[in-house]
């Protein structure tokens, strides 16, 4: 220590360059580091879509899911397979373990997505993977206004399809446009039947007809005087007309054309997807997806430019309006936390000008704070983390502490200054003043640093969301400690100076708050170091106090971060149309459109282009667009807010509503598969015993107090037409089932029969029955299939038709089966919940063998923290103690300084109660943090009776003289830690949620712990004091 | 020294316990005083949702276009759709040969010509007697076919004109197989020829008593009054034959019907609300269904919207009877 302090100070010029260096590098760091609103805490997975148009669940399950799921099994790293078999949709994710590059991943999925080809049968869909994206990836979602009123909806999709996303996908950040809302342009051949049977052309026929009559071909060159010509020939159909005017057939030279068969008109695509604004109108609407790891400000940026670029080359009176932003959120997070930061900066300075009474000292230490936090940006950036809410958060956190150090090595200067002699070198002072404290900051600040090790090791969401704040305040720490070690001594021999002769230059009691302080406090701390059994029932009842609130402490995960944009979502009834969904979503968009601060309403129903959503058809997520906070009348906060807007949409008939938000949403979903606080997941075979036990299930968990929006995944219950082919009936004709099916599928769900280009857009040819041949079972029964003689048949005679209801989506998860029940925990805590629920259904449900219960979602992610911080709690307990230990040679003055731990923590206890709320992952880091100041300010303490002792004082004068003199220091740091928290506590801003259990739990365990450095430790101080004869052998 | 060593021992383990205690979030957590209480409520809450009436205010009604009807008598005419051609009555046609084989003299009337019973149509030289005579119409009509040139040697066993009366056609239905017992001579149907707005309507007039080998269908004949000739022979026409007439009791738009819990139900409004009541239904048309059991004349129920209906019970269904 004396030697790292006298080279310091022999080396002054060298220090303050290192320093500049890093003030230099952190500035430029920051310049450099990436912007987010959180972590993203989204699992290292590879998606895998595979779009079947028109195929039922079952078939998708049993030809497409399955062959997929098989061919993931057994890839490196993987941790497991879960799978949704929906209408038309197969969605198969595949979770790698955490940390897993994801290029890496994607290679390995798409090599074994070959095999998977192989065993799909073919025409049954071709398995893509999804963007390369996470679930913050969703960055910014527009819709195309059109002021004109004169584009359809079919004219609006495709500048979307064809200009937007185009334009939008050369942006580099930018993985991938979807689109929706609105048609995808096609070209319908609408055929009738007797039409058909008139002319006796088959579907088949005129399928293959239209094919054949729409292509170009090149065929090489032919030379011409010496130059060549490209030989191509033309036969592209490019129009309407060129399709009317196919020749299907010719009978005596008479030409069959195509319209004589069939309307062709340009038309809209099939839609698993709607995308309606306000109540009044559908919209075209697009999602811009980022590319993984980018940053998402300059995306956002760039993709806004580019915006504006596009508006301009749109046709006139078409606008392309975001609706929704991440930059928005990025840029309120960030604001949340640097305000704390910037407040936290102000308060600590000034409580250091009022305790060090002069501008010298407080500026040694206030130079602390840009230090230590440039610092930590330099290690972000070789980190790799990005500024967000949490890993500013920290910083916000550190505030307070990182002065810690500095404080307690200036004040020593600064008290040894007024004491020593006059002729004294100052730089002779300095050098003892930091000698004597170096040590006990030394292993002050590498505590702090060991007790957020345990951050370190948490996995998963909770790793991802708070591993950057350990590393944030760890690094912060490490700066902080450089600085009072390397630059503090430099500084305060550079900056501080000898107090004035008029002074009285015995002590620095002429400050006069600290003269005030020190006068209140004589009286009690000699009281108590008389009376110390007073002071262990002092100490005693505060540890009662936390015992008797600690268990009225309700617990959750993480209290949900306010992204600021409200998203409604309506579950409907699984058979719903989409026109009656729209219907129905419109009405309660209008609904919301009544609330004043509500300025529009965006509705996205089902999905778009596949890549980013999945929904079916009955789900409809509303984004409701929100006047500025400070024109809001009606509510304050965004949780009032919501509980206006679920007033004003009441209950809607035949909806679930509940609220959610953007990224949480689709964060969610990536995780679990399931939205909510708690999945349950009943596992088994039978599709419709699963949905029997997963009701009663859910019946029981309703009954659960605190249950909110409980909801058994809804597995079944969509309607099907089931034709069945009766093989005897075929054969009688001598028709092959396939023949059958191939009718079946053109006439009722259409067939594409080649492009139509327009330039480099190309547009489907739809050949299909016109509706009143198809859209009844009637109609359908009396569908006319040819037989090989030539005969025709109606469907109905060849084929039985039934409706039946059946599965909506088949979800699995490792091969199985199963079916989720989810729900939200309201009004208390979710551990207490679960538990109750986990009894309440082993006694009331009854299970057939093979079924089997799990529990999931924010749950299961708390338990899996808790189990791992039980491990590493106590190892770094360990840990501290060692530190102690070698700091203090001493068990006794080591277990001294342990028994701040406990009453802190009472302190976080109770300051949590006050406030109502619960224990949480930032609780718990709250506790952490707490841990290592605690300890701080007990160390501090206890060098300095320690070292009275050495000199030879009296035990009790000891005490109390020992508590006077490190009043000074342990006040300053204990206050500055807790004011540069206040401004994360008061702070409303978004993320505040997460930030605020952390504040309060630091600062009232400070509150406590200081009291007991102050009071207790001086008094209990002579049960754990060195022994001085041992001690001094050894010296 | 060893009681201290122990005491120190006790403080560290309550330090480490404490602290494992609070990180272990919600281990153990107290009672909530109202909980009983708010189960009991909880269980009153489920039973009275079991009672399955959706109770809806007149406004949400109208928003959400649910239309309450009164269940009464009504006609429900059954029709099945068959294609077909209009032919020429072979009855009303007149195959006009040359009596004699001979050269065209002359040719009065061209393809298409309306003609009268006995009008002359074209002058023969009979080879034999090489005296010309007259052809003549048999029928009133219109001549469809003409095999004769001036000039030309003419055999008698020629067709020098077809005429055919097209005051009536035959409208021949074909009739699959499955559908042959439904349909019965002195049924109404309606013809029509598309895309031709076309139509007229008459009764089948006979079936043909043989299925066709080839085709496995019979034939359904309407003669249908042909004036103004809009029926031209060889037309491809569809038509409704109506095979049932029912009058029933109670007769119920199609849109009232719902499927809930695998039942057949049509909800009807109660004085607990609206409740979906099972129904047997009896013959339907694409609009409109009989029903047989369920729903008695002058019961009220909802003839549009049913669907709300449902999905707000199948909602209560799956949340267990607790809204928001």
């Amino acid at each position: 220590m004396k030697g790292i302090i006298n080279f310091v100070l022999r080396n002054r010029l060298l220090m303050l360059v290192l320093g500049v260096l890093i003030l230099a590098g952190g500035f430029y760091s920051y310049k450099q580091l990436p912007i987010d609103a959180f972590p993203d805490v989204s699992p290292s997975l590879v998606q895998v879509f595979t779009v079947t148009e028109g195929l039922a669940p079952e078939e998708i399950e049993k030809y497409v899911t399955f062959p997929v799921e098989v061919a993931m099994n057994g890839l490196p790293n993987l941790e497991r397979i879960r799978s949704v078999s929906n209408f038309g949709l197969s969605v198969v994710n595949v979770y790698f373990k955490d940390g897993t590059d994801i290029y890496f991943a994607r290679q390995l999925v798409n090599e074994r997505l070959q095999e998977a080809r192989e065993q799909i049968p073919e025409g049954f869909g071709d398995p893509q993977m999804g963007p390369i994206s996470t679930g913050m990836g969703l960055v910014l979602f527009y819709y195309l206004e059109d002021t004109t009123g004169q584009y359809s909806l079919t004219e609006l999709r495709t500048i979307q399809d064809w200009l937007i996303k185009y334009q939008l996908q050369t942006v580099p950040g930018v993985t991938e446009v979807l689109g929706i809302g609105g048609w995808e342009k096609q070209y319908h051949v609408v055929l009738d039947q007797n039409a058909l049977l008139r002319y006796d052309v088959t579907v088949n026929e005129v399928i293959e007809k239209i094919k054949a009559n729409n292509l170009n071909v090149g065929a090489q060159f032919i030379e011409k005087n010496s130059e060549e010509f490209i030989v191509r020939s033309v036969g592209l159909a490019s129009s309407i007309e060129d399709l009317e005017n196919i020749v299907i057939k010719s009978d005596d030279g008479t030409p069959i054309y195509l319209k004589q068969l069939a309307d062709i008109k340009i038309g809209g695509a099939i839609r698993r997807g709607v995308q309606t604004r306000n109540g009044v109108e559908e919209v075209v609407a697009g999602m811009v997806i980022k590319l993984y790891g980018t940053n998402s400000s300059t995306v956002i940026g760039r993709v806004e430019e580019k915006l504006k670029e596009i508006n301009k080359i749109l046709p006139p009176g078409v606008r392309i309006v975001p609706y929704y932003q991440q930059k928005t959120l990025v840029e309120a997070a960030v604001n949340t936390v640097t305000s704390a930061l910037l407040q936290g900066i102000m308060l600590v300075v000034f409580i250091l000008m009022i305790f060090m009474g002069s501008i010298r000292p407080s500026l040694v230490v206030a130079i602390s704070i840009p230090f230590s936090i440039l610092f930590a940006i330099v290690g972000m950036k070789y980190f790799g983390i990005s500024i967000n809410l949490m890993s500013f958060g920290g910083l916000a956190i550190a505030i307070g502490m990182m002065v810690d150090g500095t404080i307690v090595m200036v004040e020593n200067v600064d008290r040894m200054l007024r004491q020593s002699g006059r002729d004294e070198p100052l730089i002779h002072v300095v050098a003892r003043a930091c000698r004597e404290v170096a040590r006990p900051i030394l292993f002050a600040i590498s505590i702090i640093i060991v007790v957020f090790l345990p951050l370190f090791t948490l996995h998963g969401v909770e790793g991802k969301t708070f591993r950057p704040l350990a590393y944030t305040v760890a690094l912060a720490m490490l700066g902080s400690l450089i600085f009072a070690m390397f630059l503090a001594p430099v500084l305060s021999s550079l900056l501080m100076r000898r107090p004035k002769e008029t002074d009285n230059p015995k002590t620095s009691t002429n400050i006069w708050l600290v003269r005030k302080l020190q006068k209140a406090y004589r009286p009690i701390i000699t009281f108590f170091v008389k009376r110390r059994l007073l002071a262990v029932a002092l100490a005693v009842v505060l540890m009662l106090i936390g015992a008797i609130v600690f268990p009225q402490l309700g617990s959750e995960f993480t209290p949900t971060l306010q992204e600021g944009t409200i998203v409604l979502r309506l579950t409907m009834a699984p058979s719903i149309s989409l026109k009656e969904s729209t219907r129905i979503t419109q009405i309660v968009e209008r609904r919301v459109m009544k609330i004043p601060e509500v300025t529009g309403v965006v509705t996205r129903i089902g999905r778009g282009e596949v890549g980013a959503h999945t929904d079916p058809i009955n789900s409809a997520e509303m984004y409701i667009l929100l006047k500025p906070r400070e024109e809001w009348r009606t509510a304050k906060t965004q949780q009032e807010l919501e509980n206006v807007i679920r007033k004003e949409v009441g209950e809607i008939p035949g909806v679930l509503a509940n609220f959610t938000q953007p990224i949480q949403m689709t964060v969610d979903e990536l995780l679990e598969g399931v939205r909510a606080e708690l999945a349950i997941k009943l596992f088994g075979d039978d599709l419709e015993v699963l949905k029997e036990k997963a009701d009663e299930i859910a019946k029981v968990i309703s009954e659960i107090p605190g249950a909110a929006d409980v909801q058994a995944d809804q597995i079944t219950g969509t309607p099907q037409l089931l034709i069945k082919v009766d093989r005897h009936a075929i054969a009688r004709y001598g028709i092959n089932v396939e023949d059958v099916q191939q009718v079946i599928r053109a006439a009722v769900g259409g067939e594409t029969a080649g492009q139509i280009f327009e330039g480099v857009r190309r547009f489907d040819i739809l050949v299909r029955f016109a509706p009143e041949f198809r859209s009844t079972p009637k109609a359908i029964g009396e569908i006319l299939i040819e037989a090989p003689n030539g005969i025709h048949v109606p469907l109905s005679q060849l084929a039985t038709i039934e409706e039946i209801v059946g599965p909506r989506q088949i979800t699995r998860e490792n091969s199985q089966r199963f079916i989720t029940i989810q729900c939200n925990v309201v009004g208390r805590d979710i551990g207490s919940f679960v538990e109750e629920g986990q009894k309440a259904i082993a006694e009331k449900v009854d299970l057939p063998p093979g079924y089997m219960v799990t529990w999931g979602g924010q749950f299961r992610l708390q338990q899996e923290a808790n189990k791992r911080l039980m491990v590493v709690i106590p190892i770094t307990l360990l840990i501290v103690f060692l530190l102690l230990f070698s700091s203090f040679n001493s068990l006794k003055n080591s277990f001294l300084i342990l028994l701040n731990i406990p009453l802190a923590l009472v302190g976080g206890v109770v300051a949590l109660w006050i406030s109502g709320q619960n224990l949480s992952v930032p609780s718990s880091v709250g506790f952490i943090a707490l841990f290592g100041i605690a300890l701080e300010n007990g160390m501090v303490l206890v060098t300095y009776l320690n070292q009275l002792l050495k000199d030879g004082v009296p035990m009790d004068e000891a005490s109390v003289q020992g508590a006077m003199l490190r009043l000074r220091p342990v006040l300053m740091t204990a206050i500055t830690t807790a004011l540069g928290l206040i401004p994360l506590l008061l702070s409303h801003g978004v993320g505040s949620e997460v930030q605020r259990p952390l504040a309060t739990v630091v600062i009232g365990g400070l509150i406590t712990s200081t009291l007991l450095t102050l009071l207790v430790i001086p008094a209990i101080y002579k049960w754990f004091a060195i022994n001085i004869e041992s001690e001094r052998q050894l010296d | 020294m060893l009681s201290n060593t122990l005491k120190n021992l006790i403080i560290v383990l309550g330090i480490g316990i404490g602290s494992l205690l609070l990180m272990s979030c919600g281990e153990q957590k107290a009672e909530l005083a109202t909980r009983a209480e708010a189960e009991e409520a909880h269980h009153d809450e489920a039973e009275e949702a079991h009672v399955e009436a959706v109770t809806l205010s007149p406004e949400v009604m109208e928003e959400f276009g649910i239309e309450v009807g009164t269940a009464g008598p009504g006609k429900v005419e059954i029709h099945l759709d068959l294609t077909g051609e209009i032919k020429i009555d072979p009855d009303r046609l007149a195959h006009i040969i040359p009596r004699f084989p001979g050269i065209v003299k002359e040719v009065r009337k061209k393809i298409g010509d309306e003609v009268k019973k006995g009008e002359v149509l074209a002058v023969i030289e009979s080879n034999e007697s090489l005296a010309p005579y007259e052809v003549k119409s048999l029928i009133d009509g219109v001549i469809i076919e003409m095999h004769l040139t001036r000039g030309e040697v003419i055999n008698d066993n020629t067709h020098a004109f077809i005429v055919a009366d097209l005051s009536y056609v035959w409208a021949d239905l074909t009739v699959y197989q499955k559908d042959l017992p439904r349909v019965k001579i002195g049924q109404k149907a309606i013809i029509s020829a598309s895309p031709a707005p076309v139509t007229a309507e008459g009764r089948i007039s006979y079936i043909s008593p043989v299925v066709d080998e080839a085709t496995r269908t019979a034939i359904a004949r309407v003669v249908l009054p042909n004036y103004d000739r809009q029926w031209l022979p060889g037309m491809f026409i569809t038509a409704k034959v109506i095979v049932d007439v029912i009058n029933a009791p109670v007769v119920v738009p199609k849109t009232a019907i719902e499927t809930y819990e695998d039942q057949t139900v049509v909800f009807v409004k109660t004085a607990e609300g609206f409740v979906p009541r099972p129904v047997e239904l009896g013959r339907e048309n694409d609009l409109y269904v009989e029903v047989l059991s369920g729903l008695e004349p002058g019961e009220a129920y909802v003839t549009k919207g049913g669907f709300t209906l449902k999905a707000e019970l199948m909602k209560e269904a799956f949340s267990g009877g607790h809204g928001h």
